[in-house]
C-alpha cells in the first residue's frame, strides 16, 4: 500500500491532473507556522521614489552642495555635485525617526513603520530592477512574489481574485510580467485592474453579463446543472464536478467583486479619510479587497514609471508625494481602528532608489537625480512589524548601504516569515530543479521583525 | 520506409561509456513483447486491473478527430458502429488532414516557447519578431509532410548547414532564435538557447549547471559552458527564406540599413583605434567599467566598457603583443566591430548611434511585418568566423571567469571529443539526433504519448533526469522508442501504432478504484479541451471557423477573426489575461505539460465575454437551424455541437426551457439606454448638429467607424467611455447624445479636458434640442468646467455633447466626463435618490439587450461539460 498522496505530491506526479485542480488544490501547504500577517499591501512608487528626499536625510549633502561626493559611483546615466534634499525633515512620533516633509501624513505613523534604509538591488535600470524587486529576478522568467503567496496560501476568498494589482491609467513598464506567476498555474498570476475606471466591468475582466440579467443567469445556470448532472451519472472524472462548481462560483463573483470595488458604499468619512482623486479611491479599494480576504494588494502609482524624476525632482516628487501620503496615512488609520493593521502587511518602496548627485545632460544640471541601486529605502508596517525602528543605513551621502546591506531576496524572506512561510520551504518544481523566490539566497530581517 | 539500425553511420556518441547509471541514460532496452497492448496488458494483469470495453462509434470518432487535428468531426450524428477497418480508415484520413499539423505543431511551440513578440524591449526596438510566423508554419508543414524527427531537430538546430540559401527549411531555426530579447544580454539570450534545446529534445536540464554543477544529474558546470561556447560562437542573422521575387522597397530598406550600419560601424572603429591609450589605461581601472548587464547610457566622448572588456580579452590572449594601426584593423582586434545584425552587436556603440541602427532595422522589420507583398524571412544563427573559447562563469557570474573549457557534447554521454567544425552546432545537433542518443527518441515518443492519453509514460516530460518520475511502463517506453527509430523516426507511425491500440480505443467511462488516477490504462483518460480546441470548436460550431493555414498572427478577439487560435498574436509581453486564465503554455519558458486549472475566471468568461454568446446567436441563424420547428431545431443544435441525437430526456427539457415563460425584464432604469453615440456636423446658425448618425461600429470600448481606427469610412471618429476624437474634418464632429426619459429638471455637471500640446485643440458645444447651444468653446492644453444647474426637458428632448476639430486635424483627443442628475422628475419625493448618468458608468452599464430562451440554450449547451470534454 502507498501511504496517501498530498496534494503536491499528486499534482507533481499526476502531471496534467486527472483530478478536479481548483486553486486550492493547487495550493502547497498550509503556512510552515503561525503567520503574523495575513495579507500584504503594497505601495509600488514606480519608476524610483528617492530615499534622500523622503526617508533617508542626509544632511551632509548640504555641506557638499555643488561639489563633488567623495564617494561617487557609475550609474545609468551620469550625475555631478551632491544635490541637497529641497525637501525639509523632521522627526517624527516616540522614535523619533525623521521624515522629510513629502510623507508628513504618513509619518504621523512612524511608530508602527520600520524604516530599511540599506537595501540594494542589482543594476541601475528600471526592467531588470522591477523584475528583482516583485519577482526575485532581475532576468529570468520567474513568478512574482503574490503569484509564490497565492501557491503557498492561497486566497481566503474564492469569490474574489486573491492577488490584484491596480494601476490607474495604464500599464507599468514591463506590464504584466510584474504579477506574473511564471512556471507556476495561470491561476495565480495577479489580475490586473486599472484604477482609473470606475464601472466595475471595467475594473474586472467579464464579471458583468452585457447580454443576461441575474435571473436569467440563474435560470441558465439551472440547466447547466441538470445537462452536466446527467452527463456525469455515467463518468468517474472529479474535474467534471470542478467545473460544475466553477460556475456557481462565478456567479458569486460577480456580485461579490461588484461590492467589493465599489466605494460609494462607505461612509463618507471614511471617503474624507483618504481624500479626492484616484490614488484615494484605489487605496481604499484595496483596503475592501484586503478586508474580504484578498492575499495582495499590488498599488501601483501610474502608467509608465512617474517616480523616475531625472529632472526638477523638487517639484515632481512633490506632487507624486502629494497624491499618495494621505491615502497611506489614511490606510494606516483604517487598518489600525479596525484591528487589521496587526495582521496586514504595508510594505512601500520602489525598485530602487535615486542618487545624491544631480543628474547632468551636457554637463548642465537638470535639478533630478539618476537610478541608485547601490543604496535605497524600503519600507514596512503592521503585521509582525517592529514599529518605530530604522535597519540598516546608506554611508553619509545616500550613494550606497553600509550597515546591514540588505538584498531583495532578504526583503522576501522577511515578507514570507511574516506570512508564515519559511522562504526555503516555498519550493516548485520545475525544469528539474525546485525554485523560490528568494533562490538560493535570503535571510529573515530579525531586527525589525516584532 | 523502415531503417535499421545498423544503417547509421557518424556515430558520435560510444554507448558502452555512458557515464551515469540512471535508466535513461542507459541504452534502449525494448521488452519481448510486439504491441502497446500486450505491454499495457502485462502491467494491468499485475495488479488485477481489467481492460474497459472498446468505446463506441461516437466516442471513438470524436475522440481521434480531436486528438489528431484539435477540431471537432463533422457535424453530422454518427452511424453506431465502427469496424476496425473503418476506424482504421478514419485515422488515416485525419493524419492526411493539414489540420493535423496545426494541432500538432501547437504541442511543439509549447516546448518551444513560441511567441510572435520578443517581451520586453526599448522603444527604439521592433517589438513584434518579423520571423515568428515562419517558424510556426514551418512546423506546421513539418508535421504534416512526417518530415523524419531526426532532421526535424537537426533543421531546428543548424538549417544553416544543411540546406542551401532561401530554402524554406531555414525558417526552422527559429526554434532558437525567438526566445525573449532579454535587453540584448548575450548571456541570458544564449542561456535561453541551451535550456530550449537540452529540455526540449534531451528532456535534461542542463541550464541548471550555470552557475554549480547540476545537484542531481551528471551536468558539470564544464557542460554548461562548452554548449555556452558553441552559441558564443554564433550570430544571428534576418536571410530569405523562399524564392518569391524580389520586393523593391524592401531592397531600398535594406539597403539603407546595410549602408548606415557600415557607416556607423567604420566610425566606431576608427573611434576606438583613435583612443587606444586611453582603452589600455582603462583595463587597469575595470571597477569603472562593468559588465553588459549594467546598462549605462553612454555617449562618442565614452570610454565604452564592453570594448574595455574585449581589450582585457585581447591582452589575456596575445601577452606582449604591441597593438599597432594595422593590429587594430584585424578582425580579431578589440576595436574591431563585426558586420552582424545589430541585434548582435548593439553593445559596440553609443546609445544614440544603438537607437539610430535599431530604427533603421525596425524599419525592415516593420515592412517585412505589414507588407503582404513582402517575402518571407528566417532568422538564423550562423557560426562566426572565429569560434569563441568558453570559459566557465563561477557562479554564473561572467565577471568571475574560470577555466577554459573545450566547446563540446555532455559529457555524460561519455568521453566526449572537441567539436571541430565552426561552432560546433552542427555537431551539437548530430549529437542529439544520433539514433544512439538513448533520450531523443525516448522523450519524443513520451511527448506523443502524453498527448493521447493525458499522461507522458514518464510524467514529467521534460525531467528524464535523476529528479523526474521513473516511467510507469519502462520496457514499453524503449519498445516505442525504438520502434521510433525503426520507422525512420516517423511521428505519425507513432500515432498509428498508438491509436489503433485496443488500450486507446478503450472506452473513458468505468473506473477502478484500485487505480483512481489509471496510471495502468483499464481506461481511457477523458480529456478537458484546450482553449484552442474549445475556441475553434464554438466557432466551427457557429459555421464560422476559417481553415485557412499559415500566415500572420491575429488579435485574439478582434470582430473579424474567425481563423484556429493557433493563429491567435501571441505578445509574451501581454498575453491575454483569457489564455493564461485557461492555462495557455507560458511563452517566456520551455513548457511541455499545460497545468490544467478549473477556477471561476474560465466560467465567467465563457459566461460573459461576448464571444460565446456571439457564436450562440450565429449558429441559431444556421440556414438548417433557423427556420425549423422547435424539435428540429434542437435537433441540429445537437448535431453541431456534439455530433449526436439528443435523447428524449434531453429533448423535454430543451423544449420545455425555450417555451417557458421568460422572466420579466428588470424594469429598473436602464441609464444606458439613455445615450447614443454618433457624428454629425456643427451647424452654427442654429446652433445645433446636423445630420446625426450613429458611429456604426462598437469594439467592446468605442463607438467609432469601422473595426480598424482610424478608417476608411469615418477616419479618427471615435467616442470612448471617457472621452474620445473627433472626426477628420468640420463635417465629422463626434455626437455624445442624452436623451431625457421623462419630463422635469436636470442638473448637468461636466469636465471637458484638452491635454496634447501639438496641434491647436478642439472646439466643443452642448446644444439643447429644445433651447439650442448652451456652450461653445475653444480648448488647447486645458480644462474646462461646463456645468449647468436647472435645465428642464420634456420627454425625448436631447442634450447633445459635441466636438469638433480646432483648424487644424493634430493631437485631437479628448476626455469629457459628465454627469446629469434629475433634480425635480414630475412625481419625485423628496427623500428619494435623484437618478443620475455618468457618461462612464453608463458607458458599459446593464444588458443592452437581453437573449433570448434559445439563445440562452445554446449558450448553456456549449458550457457544457459534455461540450467541453473528449470522452
Amino acid at each position: 500500500m502507498q501511504p496517501p498522496l498530498t496534494r503536491r505530491d499528486f499534482l507533481s506526479r499526476s502531471g496534467m491532473g486527472m483530478a478536479a485542480l481548483g486553486l486550492a488544490d493547487l495550493q502547497a501547504a498550509k503556512p510552515h507556522y503561525t503567520p503574523k500577517a495575513k495579507r500584504v499591501i503594497h505601495f509600488f512608487l514606480n519608476g524610483g521614489p528617492s530615499h534622500v528626499d523622503t526617508f533617508d536625510p542626509k544632511p551632509a549633502l548640504a555641506r557638499y552642495a555643488g561639489k563633488p561626493v567623495p564617494n561617487h559611483r557609475i550609474t545609468e546615466r551620469k550625475t555631478g555635485a551632491a544635490f541637497p534634499s529641497p525637501f525639509k525633515f523632521q522627526r517624527y512620533g516616540q522614535s523619533g525617526i525623521e521624515v522629510s516633509e513629502l510623507f508628513a501624513r504618513t509619518a504621523a505613523h512612524i511608530d508602527d513603520i520600520a524604516v530599511i534604509r540599506s537595501m540594494q538591488a542589482q543594476v541601475p535600470n528600471h526592467e531588470p530592477s522591477l523584475m528583482l524587486m516583485n519577482c526575485g529576478d532581475s532576468i529570468q522568467a520567474r513568478p512574482s512574489m503574490g503569484a509564490w503567496l497565492m501557491y503557498g496560501l492561497g486566497s481566503a476568498n474564492e469569490n474574489l481574485p486573491g492577488f490584484i494589482a491596480m494601476c490607474p491609467g495604464g500599464m507599468p513598464i514591463k506590464s504584466a510580467e510584474n504579477w506574473q506567476s511564471a512556471f507556476l498555474p495561470g491561476a495565480f498570476q495577479g489580475t490586473y485592474v486599472d484604477s482609473q475606471h470606475q464601472a466595475v466591468d471595467r475594473l474586472i475582466e467579464n464579471i458583468r453579463s452585457p447580454h443576461a440579467d441575474a435571473r436569467v443567469q440563474l435560470r441558465q445556470l439551472e440547466l447547466m446543472r441538470r445537462i452536466n448532472n446527467a452527463h456525469r451519472a455515467s463518468r468517474a472524472d472529479p474535474r467534471l464536478e470542478a467545473r460544475i462548481q466553477s460556475f456557481e462560483l462565478a456567479f458569486r463573483m460577480q456580485t461579490e467583486a461588484a461590492d467589493a470595488f465599489d466605494v460609494s458604499k462607505e461612509p463618507e468619512h471614511i471617503r474624507k479619510l483618504y481624500g479626492e482623486g484616484v490614488h484615494a479611491r484605489q487605496t481604499l479599494i484595496a483596503r475592501r479587497l484586503l478586508e474580504r480576504g484578498v492575499r495582495m494588494v499590488q498599488l501601483w502609482h501610474g502608467a509608465g514609471q512617474p517616480w523616475d524624476n531625472h529632472d526638477n525632482i523638487e517639484s515632481n516628487h512633490r506632487k507624486l508625494a502629494a497624491q499618495i501620503d494621505q491615502p497611506i496615512a489614511a490606510l494606516l488609520a483604517d487598518l489600525k481602528q479596525r484591528g487589521m493593521l496587526e495582521d496586514t502587511l504595508v510594505i512601500w518602496g520602489g525598485e530602487f532608489g535615486r542618487t545624491p548627485t544631480v543628474e547632468l545632460s551636457g554637463g548642465k544640471s537638470k535639478l533630478g537625480r539618476d537610478h541608485n541601486h547601490y543604496g535605497f529605502t524600503v519600507w514596512m508596517a503592521g503585521g509582525g512589524i517592529k514599529g518605530g525602528t530604522v535597519h540598516g543605513s546608506t554611508d553619509e551621502f545616500g550613494f550606497a548601504a553600509q550597515e546591514h546591506p540588505t538584498s531583495v531576496h532578504d526583503l522576501h524572506a522577511t515578507i514570507l516569515h511574516l506570512m508564515g512561510i519559511n522562504h526555503e520551504e516555498l519550493t516548485y518544481r520545475y525544469a528539474g530543479r525546485d525554485f523560490r523566490l528568494t533562490d538560493v539566497y535570503g535571510d529573515v530581517i530579525t531586527p525589525i521583525v516584532a | 520506409m523502415l531503417r535499421s539500425l545498423s544503417q547509421f553511420g557518424a556515430l558520435i556518441l560510444s554507448t558502452s561509456l555512458l557515464a551515469a547509471e540512471h535508466w535513461s541514460f542507459q541504452p534502449l532496452k525494448p521488452g519481448r513483447e510486439q504491441s502497446i497492448d500486450a505491454y499495457i496488458q502485462k502491467e494491468r494483469a499485475k495488479h488485477g486491473l481489467k481492460p474497459s470495453p472498446r468505446a463506441d462509434a461516437h466516442t471513438l470518432i470524436r475522440r481521434a478527430t480531436f486528438d489528431l487535428t484539435g477540431l471537432p468531426p463533422p457535424d453530422v450524428p454518427t452511424r453506431r458502429d465502427l469496424s476496425d477497418e473503418g476506424y482504421s480508415r478514419l485515422v488515416e484520413q485525419l493524419l492526411a488532414s493539414p489540420h493535423y499539423g496545426e494541432h500538432w505543431a501547437r504541442h511543439w511551440l509549447d516546448v518551444a516557447r513560441y511567441s510572435d513578440t520578443k517581451g520586453y524591449v526599448y522603444a527604439r526596438e521592433e517589438k513584434n519578431w518579423v520571423h515568428a510566423s515562419a517558424y510556426r508554419d514551418w512546423v506546421v508543414r513539418a508535421l504534416n509532410d512526417d518530415m523524419p524527427y531526426d532532421r526535424f531537430l537537426l533543421l531546428q538546430i543548424a538549417a544553416d548547414q544543411l540546406v542551401p540559401p532561401r530554402s524554406p527549411d531555414l525558417a526552422a531555426m527559429g526554434f532558437l532564435t525567438l526566445g525573449r530579447r532579454f535587453l540584448g544580454v548575450t548571456h541570458d539570450i544564449i542561456d535561453d538557447r541551451i535550456d530550449v534545446v537540452t529540455r526540449g529534445t534531451l528532456g535534461l536540464s542542463v541550464a541548471c549547471a550555470r552557475c554549480h554543477d547540476h545537484k542531481f544529474d551528471p551536468i558539470p558546470t564544464r557542460d554548461y559552458y562548452a554548449l555556452y561556447g558553441v552559441f558564443q560562437s554564433c550570430a544571428e542573422a534576418l536571410v530569405p527564406c523562399d524564392e518569391s521575387a524580389e520586393d523593391a522597397e524592401l531592397a531600398a530598406l535594406e539597403k539603407k540599413n546595410r549602408d548606415l550600419m557600415a557607416k556607423r560601424r567604420a566610425e566606431q572603429m576608427a573611434r576606438t583605434r583613435a583612443r587606444v591609450a586611453d582603452y589600455l589605461q582603462a583595463t587597469h581601472e575595470l571597477e569603472k567599467y562593468p559588465e553588459e548587464t549594467f546598462g549605462q547610457l553612454l555617449d562618442e566622448k565614452d570610454l565604452n566598457p564592453f570594448i574595455v572588456h574585449r581589450f582585457v580579452a585581447w591582452l589575456g590572449k596575445h601577452p606582449g603583443v604591441e597593438l599597432t594601426e594595422e593590429r587594430l584593423k584585424q578582425p580579431d582586434s578589440p576595436a574591431f566591430v563585426p558586420d552582424e545584425h545589430i541585434a548582435n552587436i548593439e553593445m559596440y556603440f553609443p546609445i544614440g548611434v544603438t537607437t539610430e541602427l535599431w530604427k533603421s532595422q525596425g524599419d525592415v522589420d516593420r515592412h517585412l511585418i505589414k507588407s503582404a507583398a513582402a517575402p518571407a524571412r528566417a532568422t538564423i544563427l550562423v557560426d562566426r568566423a572565429q569560434a569563441s573559447a568558453p570559459r566557465v562563469f563561477i557562479r554564473g557570474n561572467p565577471l568571475n571567469k574560470g577555466d577554459v573549457v573545450p566547446r563540446q557534447f555532455l559529457s555524460l554521454f561519455g568521453h566526449q571529443r572537441p567539436f571541430a567544425k565552426g561552432s560546433g552546432r552542427l555537431e551539437l545537433a548530430q549529437a542529439i539526433a544520433d539514433p544512439r542518443n538513448p533520450l531523443t527518441a525516448r522523450v519524443m515518443v513520451n511527448r506523443i504519448w502524453q498527448h493521447h492519453f493525458g499522461r507522458g509514460l514518464v510524467s514529467t516530460p521534460s525531467d528524464f533526469g535523476k529528479q523526474g518520475s521513473e516511467p510507469t511502463h519502462p520496457e514499453l517506453l524503449d519498445w516505442l522508442a525504438a520502434e521510433f527509430i525503426r520507422s525512420g523516426w516517423s511521428i505519425k507511425h507513432m500515432h498509428r501504432l498508438i491509436m489503433l491500440s485496443e488500450t486507446y480505443q478503450q472506452s473513458s467511462l468505468a473506473s477502478d478504484p484500485r487505480d483512481p488516477d489509471n496510471k495502468f490504462l483499464a481506461r481511457m483518460n477523458l480529456h478537458r479541451l484546450s482553449f484552442e480546441e474549445a475556441r475553434d470548436a464554438w466557432l466551427a460550431a457557429a459555421g464560422r471557423l476559417n481553415l485557412r493555414i499559415g500566415g500572420r498572427p491575429d488579435t485574439l478577439f478582434a470582430a473579424s477573426n474567425t481563423r484556429r487560435t493557433l493563429y491567435a498574436l501571441v505578445d509574451r509581453e501581454n498575453l491575454p489575461a483569457v489564455m493564461r486564465t485557461f492555462d495557455f503554455a507560458n511563452p517566456d519558458l520551455s513548457i511541455p505539460q499545460r497545468t490544467e486549472t478549473t477556477v471561476p475566471q474560465q466560467a465567467l468568461f465563457g459566461m460573459n465575454h461576448p464571444f460565446v454568446v456571439q457564436q450562440a446567436k450565429i449558429l441559431l441563424s444556421r440556414a438548417d437551424v433557423k427556420p425549423a420547428d422547435a424539435i428540429t431545431r434542437i435537433r441540429r443544435i445537437y448535431a453541431y455541437l456534439f455530433q449526436r441525437e439528443p435523447n428524449a430526456d434531453e429533448m423535454d427539457f430543451a423544449l420545455r426551457f425555450v417555451q417557458e415563460d421568460q422572466p420579466p425584464v428588470i424594469a429598473a432604469a436602464n441609464h444606458a439606454r439613455s445615450w447614443q453615440y454618433g457624428y454629425g456636423e456643427w451647424d452654427e446658425s442654429t446652433g445645433r448638429v446636423k445630420n446625426f448618425k450613429p458611429l456604426p461600429y462598437f469594439t467592446g470600448n468605442a463607438w467609432q467607424g469601422d473595426e480598424a481606427w482610424p478608417n476608411q469610412k469615418l477616419g479618427w471618429a471615435q467616442l470612448t467611455a471617457t472621452g474620445g476624437h473627433p472626426g477628420n474634418d468640420r463635417q465629422h464632429a463626434v455626437v455624445r447624445r442624452w436623451v431625457a426619459p421623462a419630463d422635469g429638471s436636470y442638473a448637468v455637471k461636466s469636465t471637458l479636458l484638452h491635454e496634447p500640446a501639438p496641434g491647436d485643440g478642439i472646439r466643443s458645444f452642448i446644444s439643447h434640442s429644445q433651447q439650442g447651444r448652451l456652450h461653445a468653446g475653444k480648448l488647447h492644453q486645458g480644462r474646462a468646467e461646463l456645468n449647468f444647474d436647472t435645465l428642464s426637458f420634456k420627454a425625448g428632448d436631447t442634450l447633445d455633447f459635441i466636438v469638433d476639430i480646432g483648424d487644424v486635424l493634430n493631437s485631437d483627443q479628448f476626455l469629457w466626463s459628465t454627469r446629469i442628475s434629475s433634480t425635480a422628475t414630475v412625481g419625485a419625493g423628496g427623500d428619494e435618490h435623484p437618478d443620475t448618468w455618468d457618461t462612464e458608468k453608463d458607458f458599459y452599464a446593464q444588458p443592452k439587450s437581453q437573449l433570448d430562451a434559445w439563445e440562452q440554450l445554446v449558450q448553456v449547451l456549449m458550457l457544457s461539460n459534455e461540450f467541453m470534454f473528449v470522452d
